[in-house]
């Protein structure tokens, strides 16, 4: 690794002022859990690191009936996987959380540094938009919030400007049935050769709301707009899953790369959107 | 640049002048000169390098060192006490459960974490929990055995 | 020394301790401190004023090296030597000898070595390596055997001829009257990958000369000897000034079954630095630059008559060797050995061809040869079974080897419980899961709990169930590829009656060093804790060919035991003065000599027995020695035939799978391993031996693949070179079948490689049974599995 120059600020606005006056060789690090991964392959070479573990206004999970969820940035995935808060509430967080890496990353990776770090395959990606979440963003000048669907521009490309951290995450009260299918070819450890999320809302049968978000099969995590609104409305038989799934299907952009290809990653959003909804179905 | 840090690791306390690159396990393999968290991969793939860091296991290779002014570690050197052996590594030694060795330390580590938290894990519950550390010589049969039968003996003994 | 044959009488006459150690399952003598992080590997070596060595790789798969300019690199500060190919001895080494330290001139792959740089610490040389220039003409580079074959292909070794390195031709019995006898002939195209040994601790050296002008190597090597012959010859300096300590060493499994450049360029450094030097390579490294098991194509048919009997045959493969000629590529003479002798077969051809490309350098990964062999050989039974429309274990059973046979490749088969390991699986997989009690544990819950793809329950119709048999034959006793296939050993007792065994054999993690000891505690009557195990300096042990060919315990025991008998029999000389009886009437137990016969034995301690011949006018101390290289034959280097072991070791597996039909995701529910073993002289440690291969086995199966492209691999990291984990693996059934072997220690016969054989084809065979596709391609990850349902079944599947 290159040399680099290492601060930790003890709170935000600190924090903020010093990556403000950074020029851009800066990086920011959480856990680290990716960032040593490319430092280390020389992919990025920073010259200066800002630890930003202690701030504490980016700690914290809180949930109210009324605002939903605060979600702290800093919040590591093994603390999300074993949160009662979130069990209770957002149990596809629970369940999606403890299919990430392994357990010693997950003591020290975080939600944002997974969100930030913007692969195409990140898993809290699907989930935390299908739940319909916001990123809080602040910089020295202001802040501002972003639907996280937003948030993702291209692979390893997020829409933080210059000078701003992800600070928390907004998931409003939840609603209906979310489950998160990460599809790979080992139990753990393995990084999504797809991921397919849907969040259905029934009554009496009828799809009342639809959420189907994707992962790894786009540069970004995308929602299938056309799936959700052939679900919109739509009494949920067998025969409209099918077909959803096949929509969901041709929507995805999946390419060829050492993880996998094309044509399967794209057969299993068929596969995964239809398992997927019929587990909605039956079990929710 | 260099930083000074102060570290706790296994109960002793280390004042260091570090440089920003190292991780933890450079730290330790150098600076503190503990030899038993193994590089394996570098890259969190493997979990040879796994120590508790205040309570967690985590994959040392990973964490910045510089990063970790004022946290306690803990090794596989902190784990016996007084020279004998925790129950978790007798068992590792009278099931078969240790071949070349050069996983086990990681694998102790881990295994005493999730026993701490979970006391009676499941035999799926625990491959989950060790899906983090790989082992190339024992098939993980032995690995699994130890640590249940660990499980058990810790259990009774509390009792 | 007698080379003789230890009759069965002789060595189980002297068991008459009920309280042997032979059979018992006693935890490795190293276990404790590798418990407790204290054992030295490699990595942990620190020297004084040591010095670390990178290297710097080629740029291009092939290319002529026009010139290297070093002058900023040698600038750096801390940078202590930059090292080129103008700092190669004159001469040549390596299986081929066709390898130098540095590359001089050409480059043939992505891995070669242009340059090193030894610096005072590791940010140094990497920093220092980017800084080297290097210019170079790339040639056009050769990346499949077919384009190496082609003609006017340039040739990768010019002073060859060829890019053809050689072909083994094997036969026996005549094909065409095999053609002509059969009832059904089936075939077969298979296409097998690059795969990586993946030990958990990566390469490593420390070189160090001292003043003397003495080279020493603490390696990872399981060939110190040889390696101190190669090194001798690498370095153009005498064997004799050439010392090898092995570390405790983080898995093998035939990576360091032969010299590699990074040996001797640590030792290169470390003479023009006049410093110790020490070069560890990153796990990347390790993918990149480590050996790799060869890809090959094989083309198979085979025959078999109406009454079940097979007839013949028939084998051509194309092996990619890469840019050097290592000892992995004598692999093909091992496939020879299940291609033509696992399970009697009258008739058999067999062609393989090894090519030189641009593409990784190929070694010897664990079954060397035999688990591509036995993948073939097992999956064209399986076809061939279904063709005569018989059971697949009662056609196995059928044309098992038997017992005091000599196979038409010579090989002299004594001891052999092919048919009883069949029939353990067998019954096994009649036995069903359930009855195991497998559906409470595993696999089954784990998925249950995760509601994903991966997790879909039993009783999903997109999931399908199939079971899958194949067995392995494996060398035993030894297998004498080199001239010499001996152990030594010496035994010292000491005063106290605490014993010291320096065996030439080397502990890789395997348990070897533990089962020596027990065999040398039972025949002295002691217990494992008295016994130390010295084996890792060349300078102290005897000769040794090195760990391979599950070698160790048949021909390291032996010599142990000699040397063992040979240390009983003068403190019995010594014990029957002083209890005046005669030598035979008396017996060694719980540290005491005593006399066999009588109810309340005359018994004198070990210790002043032996503190007796010592101390007196004419007196001795206790030290025995003992030399095994079993009664085999080099193989003949024309037809292959002859008796190449010892002894053979024969196993089964059952496997059995659930295939998901929609996502072509493969789950091994259950392995059953038979194994005929001899003699488990340690079970936990066999056990132990057979569920690690099986790992290794399943990994070959189904995930674990060097993806090369133009001579780059593009998985040089855990993450997608995808290693079997805890939570992937089978529930294991293990079997261990005693045929006492007339030749090993106690009955026993080498185990080492077995447990990875056979896997692949009981597992392919298995997803046959539950879907009907016949897979040929290694591993078969779900994209394949989907591929081939695809086309069997189109998507309606």
């Amino acid at each position: 690794m290159k040399v680099f120059d290492h601060y930790t600020p003890h709170s935000l606005p600190e924090a903020l002022d010093l990556l403000s006056r950074q020029n851009g060789q800066t990086h920011v690090i959480a856990g680290g859990s990716d960032l040593l991964i490319k430092m280390k392959k020389g992919l990025i070479a920073p010259a200066a690191i800002i630890n930003i573990k202690r701030l504490p206004e980016l700690k914290g999970i809180s949930y109210s009936a009324e605002s939903g969820l605060h979600l702290g940035a800093l919040t590591t995935l093994g603390e999300l996987s074993r949160s009662p808060v979130i069990q209770e509430h957002y149990p596809c967080l629970t369940q999606t959380t403890s299919l990430m890496a392994s357990r010693q990353i997950r003591n020290f990776a975080t939600v944002g540094g997974n969100l930030c770090n913007a692969s195409p395959s990140a898993d809290t990606a699907p989930p935390l938009i299908a739940y319909g979440a916001t990123v809080h963003l602040m910089g020295t000048t202001g802040e501002r919030n972003l639907p996280l669907e937003d948030f993702f521009l291209g692979p390893g490309q997020n829409a933080l400007l210059p000078g701003e951290l992800l600070c928390y995450i907004n998931v409003p009260p939840p609603d209906g049935e979310t489950l998160y299918i990460k599809h790979v070819p080992r139990a753990y450890m393995d990084i999504s050769v797809v991921g397919v999320c849907a969040r259905l809302k029934l009554l009496d049968n009828q799809c009342q709301l639809a959420r189907i978000v994707l992962g790894a099969v786009a540069p970004t995590p995308v929602r299938a707009r056309q799936a959700e609104a052939a679900l919109s409305g739509q009494p949920l038989t067998s025969e409209l899953i099918d077909q959803v799934a096949r929509l969901t299907a041709q929507e995805s952009r999946p390419i060829d790369d050492t993880g996998g290809s094309a044509w399967y990653r794209r057969r299993m959003v068929e596969v995964g959107t239809r398992r997927c909804l019929h587990r909605i179905l039956n079990f929710g | 640049m260099k930083k000074p840090i102060t570290l706790t690791v296994n109960g002793d306390m280390h004042e260091l002048y570090v440089d920003t690159r190292r991780t933890l396990l450079d730290l330790l393999r150098n600076e503190v000169g503990l030899l038993g968290a193994h590089r394996g991969c570098d890259e969190g793939e493997c979990g040879a390098c796994t120590v508790h860091v205040d309570g967690l296991p985590m994959n040392s290779c990973l964490r910045l060192a510089a990063d970790l002014d004022g946290s306690e570690i803990l090794t596989i050197e902190g784990v016996a006490q007084n020279g004998q052996m925790h129950p978790l590594q007798r068992a590792f030694v009278e099931k078969g459960g240790i071949q070349c060795g050069f996983c086990t330390p990681g694998f102790v580590m881990s295994a005493l974490a999730l026993l701490e938290e979970n006391p009676h894990p499941t035999e799926p519950e625990l491959r989950a929990a060790l899906s983090g550390n790989l082992c190339r010589c024992t098939g993980f049969v032995k690995i699994v055995e130890a640590v249940m039968s660990a499980a058990e003996q810790l259990t009774m003994s509390n009792e | 020394m007698s080379n003789e044959p230890l009759k069965t009488q002789n060595r189980k006459s002297k068991i008459v301790n009920p309280k042997s150690l032979i059979g018992q399952r006693i935890p490795k003598l190293d276990a404790p401190d590798k418990a407790m992080g204290r054992m030295t590997y490699g990595h942990d070596v620190r020297l004084p004023g040591m010095l670390h060595g990178r290297i710097l790789y080629s740029r291009y798969p092939h290319a002529r090296i026009l010139n290297i300019d070093v002058s900023r690199a040698e600038q750096l500060s801390g940078v202590k030597a930059i090292l080129t190919a103008a700092d190669n001895p004159p001469t040549k080494f390596g299986y081929g000898k066709d390898n130098t330290p540095f590359k001089a001139d050409i480059i043939r792959s992505l891995r070669d070595e242009v340059a090193g740089v030894v610096a005072t610490d590791p940010d140094i040389a990497e920093e220092a390596l980017s800084l080297i220039e290097v210019e170079y003409e790339p040639l056009p580079p050769i990346f499949t055997t077919d384009e190496a074959l082609a003609p006017g292909a340039p040739l990768i070794h010019l002073e060859h001829g060829s890019n053809l390195f050689t072909t083994y031709n094997y036969n026996h019995g005549d094909i065409g009257v095999g053609e002509t006898e059969s009832d059904v002939v089936v075939e077969a195209s298979y296409k097998l990958p690059y795969v990586n040994a993946a030990a958990m601790e990566t390469c490593v050296v420390v070189a160090q000369f001292d003043p003397r002008g003495h080279l020493t190597l603490w390696s990872i090597t399981q060939i110190p000897f040889l390696l101190q012959r190669d090194l001798s010859e690498a370095l153009n300096i005498p064997g004799s000034q050439i010392r090898i300590i092995q570390t405790a060493i983080g898995g093998a499994f035939g990576r360091s079954l032969d010299i590699y450049p990074f040996e001797p360029i640590a030792a290169l450094m470390s003479r023009k630095t006049g410093q110790p030097v020490r070069v560890a390579f990153s796990r990347q490294e390790e993918f990149m630059a480590g050996p790799a098991r060869q890809p090959c194509r094989i083309a198979v048919r085979a025959g078999a008559r109406r009454d079940g009997k097979l007839t013949f045959r028939d084998v051509s493969a194309i092996l990619d060797i890469g840019a050097y000629v290592s000892w992995g590529s004598v692999t093909p003479l091992v496939m020879i050995e299940t291609a033509a002798s696992l399970y009697e077969v009258p008739h058999v051809r067999y062609k393989a061809d090894c090519i030189y490309t641009n593409n990784l350098v190929t070694g010897a990964v664990r079954g060397y040869g035999n688990p591509q062999s036995t993948f073939f050989t097992e999956t064209i039974m399986d076809q061939l079974a279904e063709a005569l429309e018989m059971d697949q274990a009662a056609f196995r059973i059928l044309n098992a080897n038997r017992p005091n046979t000599e196979t038409p490749q010579g090989l002299i088969i004594t001891s052999c419980g092919l048919k009883e390991c069949l029939e353990a699986v067998a019954a096994a997989a009649d036995r069903g899961m359930d009855s195991t009690g497998v559906e409470e544990q595993g696999s089954r819950e784990a998925r249950e709990q995760r509601p994903g793809g991966y997790g879909l329950t039993m009783d999903s119709p997109t999931v399908k169930r199939g079971i899958g048999f194949a067995s392995t034959l494996n060398v035993g006793g030894g297998a004498r590829i080199y001239r010499s296939d001996g152990c030594g050993a010496i035994v010292k007792v000491d005063d106290f009656g605490h014993v010291t065994l320096i065996s030439g054999s080397s502990e890789i993690g395997q348990g070897s060093e533990t089962v020596l000891a027990q065999i040398v505690a039972d025949v002295l009557g002691l217990q494992v804790s008295d016994i130390t195990v010295l084996n890792s300096d060349t300078d102290v042990k005897p000769w040794d060919v090195g760990v391979h060919a599950s070698r160790t315990t048949f021909i390291a025991g032996n010599a142990a035991h000699q040397a063992a008998l040979q240390v009983r029999a003068q403190i019995f000389e010594t014990a029957a003065e002083m209890l005046k009886v005669k030598p035979e009437q008396l017996v060694a137990r719980n540290g005491q000599i005593e006399v066999a016969a009588e109810n309340n034995p005359k018994s004198i301690d070990l210790g002043k027995v032996i503190r007796s011949r010592h101390y007196r006018e004419g007196g001795q101390v206790i030290i025995g020695e003992g030399w095994y290289d079993p009664p085999t034959k080099l193989v003949d280097k024309d037809t292959y035939k002859g008796n190449i072991s010892a002894t053979y070791g024969f196993g089964s597996q059952m496997a059995e799978v659930e295939v998901d039909i929609e996502t072509g995701i493969v789950r091994v529910l259950r392995l059953a391993c038979a194994n005929d073993v001899g003699r488990a002289i340690n079970p936990m440690a066999v056990e132990g031996q057979i569920e690690g291969g099986a790992q290794m086995g399943l990994g070959y199966a189904l995930s674990e693949e060097l993806i090369v492209k133009e001579g780059q691999v593009m998985n040089p990291d855990f993450r997608l070179y995808r290693l079997f984990t805890a939570a992937d693996m089978p529930h294991i059934e293990s079997y261990l079948i005693e045929t006492d072997d007339p030749e090993g220690p106690f009955g026993a016969k080498g185990v080492g490689e077995m447990g990875g054989t056979p896997t692949a084809a009981a597992v392919a065979n298995a997803i046959y049974d539950a879907v009907g596709i016949r897979l040929t391609e290694l591993p078969m990850t779900p994209e394949r599995v989907l591929a081939a349902l695809d086309k069997k079944y189109g998507r309606g599947y």
